[in-house]
């Protein structure tokens, strides 16, 4: 194994791609949280009074709430006050009304993390909306939606345009009160993607969001909103990724979905965010809440996600399943490496009658990371006929890594039926011995039999993500064997 | 913010002044030690489901009276041992003095005995995980002290009956501590029975070291009545090669809830854990299970199946932490749940926590009802509609009640689910 040692270890070398810097001017505020901020990054965002007051009253409430601390994880306690709460790309005239204007050392920055922002995005007919450290930098593709009445742009604009449907939806699935996170996000997000797909429209093209964390010391705390009203169809993607340094960085998301009659969610995630180097120094702190509600009969969220950045996450995406006939699915790829930790896994709440669910999580450890699945299937008394499957799988990968199944499952209904199942497993030497033999090398082998372990998630991501992931696995398992 | 309750002053004062020094001085700092407890509250993780129906009142504090000796004998086959209230009844047990093995009361050990018997009390739980059962070290009034010596053979099951006689409000203690000597075997059965219907705490330990290449079985009978809330926790250590095995036949109650730890600790050791459960009414019963593989090569097997009628409610948590070391471990838990009615409620939560790579693990856990295609099948060939549900649901449980080794308890236990089932299951 000498030369393939060699190899490997020039493989360990080989840093996170994204981890680089963008030199632009940014307007950012001092470390510190206290309703003066939030008073003022509201004034700066123009938002009407009644927005500020909703923030304000999520601040207040968040003060009297305790950091979470049952996850499996550990990190050293955050500081919230040594966090900048705004950051923003300085620009030298007002909004940019389209991607000319845009600042091109930003653009470069996309172009570097490979986001089809400003041609290629024709091609693969994806509509972007980039958010930049906390504000929302271009959509494109605005006018070809707004012809077929689908609304997706900034939230800060969408709170300024669309007061009625934000204030009606916003904090209905994911209240100011939810969890500690989702509390502090409510206080501070600065931006964020809002969608709504109008009463039978059929989203023309997948929408997507870039999050990039660019500047040191802050938070990042994007809030999206979608909306999909009777008998739509809407598919969003989402990627993310930050510089490398050396201290942790603050990533607080909250993601609210909102189903109506016979609508459709489908929701994608790949997750890049620093993960820290190999001694387990800096990375993203990712405490992200994702709900999504089915509030329609028969209507559908499914979250599909990738994940193989951040330091430490903690993300649950769940639904709750309240009208008739809903389905929700959860199809999730977790990867940790070195010193990372994960905590995530889904939550499922039946509450409407023969509601469904699936939930397939595929786990991978390798390193010294730890990586836990931990979910909730529940279902009420009014879930008659409701049905979920659960499929957790684990695959460790080196003898020092951990691997974690906490499924609670609660069942009030006795025409549910509920399926867990799951197990855990290494790359075998049967397995490795066969590539091996066939003259493909260990690196190759791995990422083969991982890319097979994982294949029941990737088919559910559309086709430009489930590329990327596929690519971006093989990367982050890099090192990982021999 | 409301403050979480504590365990209240009474419950802190034991009675029974008769054991050996060494021991009363256990008890004494285990006392102190417990004064301003929390209590378990719907945040506490491990008895998020269950803490609701945890109910102590000053009154049950005092320890229930242990001088009224029954001394009838037991209606229960070969060798016994009677407990009263935690307090053994040497008149009315039944064992034989053979080679080799010591089944003695605490009170009569000699100090010697005592404090080397003081030093490894404890030892074999994880106190942070069973809170309520630090609450026994601090006010065990008499214990069964088990001792086998290497290659040492206990020829029939040691039945030990425990009785609660709730005439008036109090608590109990019972413990039991079992040093089971390397190839030595041993079958235990622990009867948990009451009488009266005042509210009553039941606090139970059971501590077993099973030495290399020991084997002991240990069943489990709860079948207290309905003023009895029970919290019991049972620890096993095993070294190299030895098995241990598990049966558990419960029956729900105002609160009962049982932890199971066992520690693989030396190469080769195994472990089965089966359990049976059955509420109805207003019942509650609460398993709780860990398995700690911490040496390699070690197998665990692990299946427990609940029924939950009417309003009752039914919980399962089965723990399996396989330690750095442990590779080559083999863990298998499988958690089956029977809702039979829309009131009721089952929880469950089969936990893996993996550390070690080179292991193979797996867990399914299921909650559904009795399956309408096999009902349909059985009315179709002309059996009635109950006997079909009947024949059903114990054919869920069955397989593991068949797997006790006691035929006195399996007949026990028939009886008793079949009384279960006359109550559940409506004529049709």
């Amino acid at each position: 194994m000498a030369t393939t040692d060699k190899e490997v270890n020039e493989l360990i070398k080989r840093e996170y791609e994204h981890g680089f810097v963008t030199e632009i001017e940014a307007e950012t505020f001092e470390p510190g949280l206290n309703e003066d901020v939030i008073a003022r990054l509201s004034a700066i965002k123009n938002e009407p009074k009644w927005m500020l007051e909703w923030r304000l009253k999520a601040y207040r409430r968040w003060l009297e709430m305790d950091e979470p601390d049952w996850a499996h994880v550990g990190y050293p306690k955050i500081d919230y006050n040594s966090i900048s709460y705004y950051s923003a790309p300085k620009r030298k005239e007002d909004m940019p009304q389209s991607l000319d204007e845009v600042d091109p050392e930003l653009l470069k920055t996309y172009e570097k993390l490979g986001i089809p922002l400003h041609e290629r995005e024709k091609l693969a007919g994806v509509a972007v909306d980039a958010v930049f450290d906390s504000v929302s930098v271009a959509t494109t593709f605005k006018e070809p939606l707004a012809k077929a009445g689908v609304i997706f742009c900034s939230i800060s604009e969408a709170i300024r345009d669309y007061p009625e449907l934000v204030q009606k939806y916003l904090g209905s699935v994911v209240p100011a009160g939810d969890n500690f996170f989702a509390g502090l996000n409510s206080a501070v997000f600065s931006d964020g993607t809002f969608v709504y797909v109008p009463k039978g429209v059929r989203c023309p093209m997948e929408l997507s969001t870039y999050f990039r964390i660019n500047a040191a010391n802050t938070g990042q705390f994007e809030r999206t909103l979608i909306v999909a009203d009777e008998g739509s169809y809407v598919s969003y993607l989402e990627g993310c990724t930050a510089p490398m340094r050396d201290e942790n960085q603050l990533h607080a998301a909250v993601v609210e979905l909102v189903a109506l009659d016979d609508a459709q969610i489908k929701y994608s995630t790949v997750q890049n965010w620093y993960p820290g180097d190999e001694n387990g120094k800096g990375g993203i702190y990712n405490f992200v809440t994702k709900r999504g509600a089915c509030i329609g009969k028969n209507s559908k969220i499914s979250w599909t996600q990738v994940e193989t950045g951040s330091a430490v996450t903690w993300k649950y995406p769940s639904c709750v399943l309240r009208g008739e006939n809903s389905v929700g699915e959860f199809y999730s790829v977790a990867l940790t490496h070195n010193y990372q930790q994960a905590d995530t896994g889904t939550k499922m709440i039946h509450m409407g009658k023969n509601t469904r669910s699936t939930i397939i999580s595929k786990g991978i450890s390798a390193g010294k990371s730890s990586n836990a699945y931990r979910g909730l299937v529940k279902f009420g008394p009014g879930a008659e006929g409701a049905r979920n499957f659960t499929q957790c799988d684990s695959l460790l990968i080196g003898d020092r890594c951990g691997a974690h199944t906490f499924p609670y499952i609660e069942s009030k209904n006795k025409s549910a039926i509920v399926e867990h199942e799951a197990t855990t497993s290494k790359v075998s030497d049967e397995q490795m011995f066969l590539c091996r033999q066939r003259g493909i090398d260990p690196e190759q082998a791995v990422s083969m039999i991982v890319n097979g372990f994982c294949k029941e998630v990737f088919k559910e991501l559309p086709m430009e993500f489930a590329v990327e992931a596929g690519k971006l696995l093989e990367v982050s398992l890099e090192g990982s064997v021999g | 913010m409301k403050a979480a309750p504590t365990l209240p002053a009474a419950f802190l004062h034991p009675a029974g002044q008769s054991l050996p020094q060494p021991l009363l001085e256990l008890r004494k700092q285990r006392g102190t030690a417990l004064v301003d407890m929390p209590l378990p509250t719907r945040k506490t993780e491990n008895w998020k489901y269950s803490s609701k129906y945890l109910k102590l009142t000053d009154d049950m504090g005092i320890s229930l009276p242990a001088d009224e000796k029954t001394g009838s004998s037991l209606a229960v086959p070969g060798y016994k041992v009677a407990f009263l209230n935690g307090v053994m009844l040497p008149e009315a047990s039944e064992y034989p003095d053979l080679e080799g093995i010591r089944i003695q009361s605490f009170g009569d050990l000699d100090d010697d005995e005592a404090a080397r018997l003081a030093e490894r009390l404890d030892s074999n739980l994880d106190g942070k995980a069973v809170q309520l059962a630090q609450l026994n070290s601090a006010r065990f009034e008499d214990g069964l002290f088990i001792s086998l010596a290497p290659e040492a053979v206990l020829d029939q099951p040691l039945h030990i009956v425990h009785e609660v006689t709730a005439d008036a409000s109090g608590s109990a203690f019972p413990r039991i501590y079992v040093d089971a000597g390397r190839h030595s075997q041993l079958t235990l059965v622990e009867e948990y029975i009451s009488s009266g219907t005042a509210a009553v705490l039941v606090n139970t330990v059971t501590e077993v070291e099973v030495a290399e290449g020991a084997s002991v079985t240990s069943i489990r009978l709860n079948m207290e009545g309905e003023n009895v809330q029970h919290v019991g926790a049972t620890g096993v250590r095993q070294q190299r090669s030895s098995r241990f095995e598990s049966h558990t036949v419960g029956f729900g109650g105002p609160l009962r809830r049982h932890d199971l730890q066992v520690r693989l600790e030396g190469e080769g050791a195994e472990c089965k854990l089966n359990g049976v459960v059955v509420t109805q009414g207003k019942q509650h019963y609460d398993n709780h299970t860990t398995i700690e593989h911490i040496a390699a090569h070690c197998n665990s097997e692990e299946t427990y199946r609940n029924i939950a009628a009417d309003q009752s409610h039914a919980v399962f948590n089965g723990r399996i932490h396989i330690h750095q070391d442990a590779q080559k471990s083999n863990a298998d838990m499988n958690n089956k749940n029977l809702l039979l009615s829309n009131g009721a409620e089952i929880d469950t939560k089969p936990e893996l926590e993996i550390y070690a790579d080179d292991v193979k693990c797996a867990h399914g856990a299921t909650i559904g009802q009795l399956d309408e295609t096999s009902v349909f099948y059985l009315v179709s060939r002309g059996i009635g509609r109950r006997q079909a549900n009947v024949l059903l649901t114990m054919a869920f449980i069955n397989e593991l009640v068949d797997q006790i080794p006691v035929e006195s308890v399996r007949e026990t236990a028939h009886t008793r689910l079949n009384q279960f089932f006359d109550q559940t299951f409506e004529e049709a």
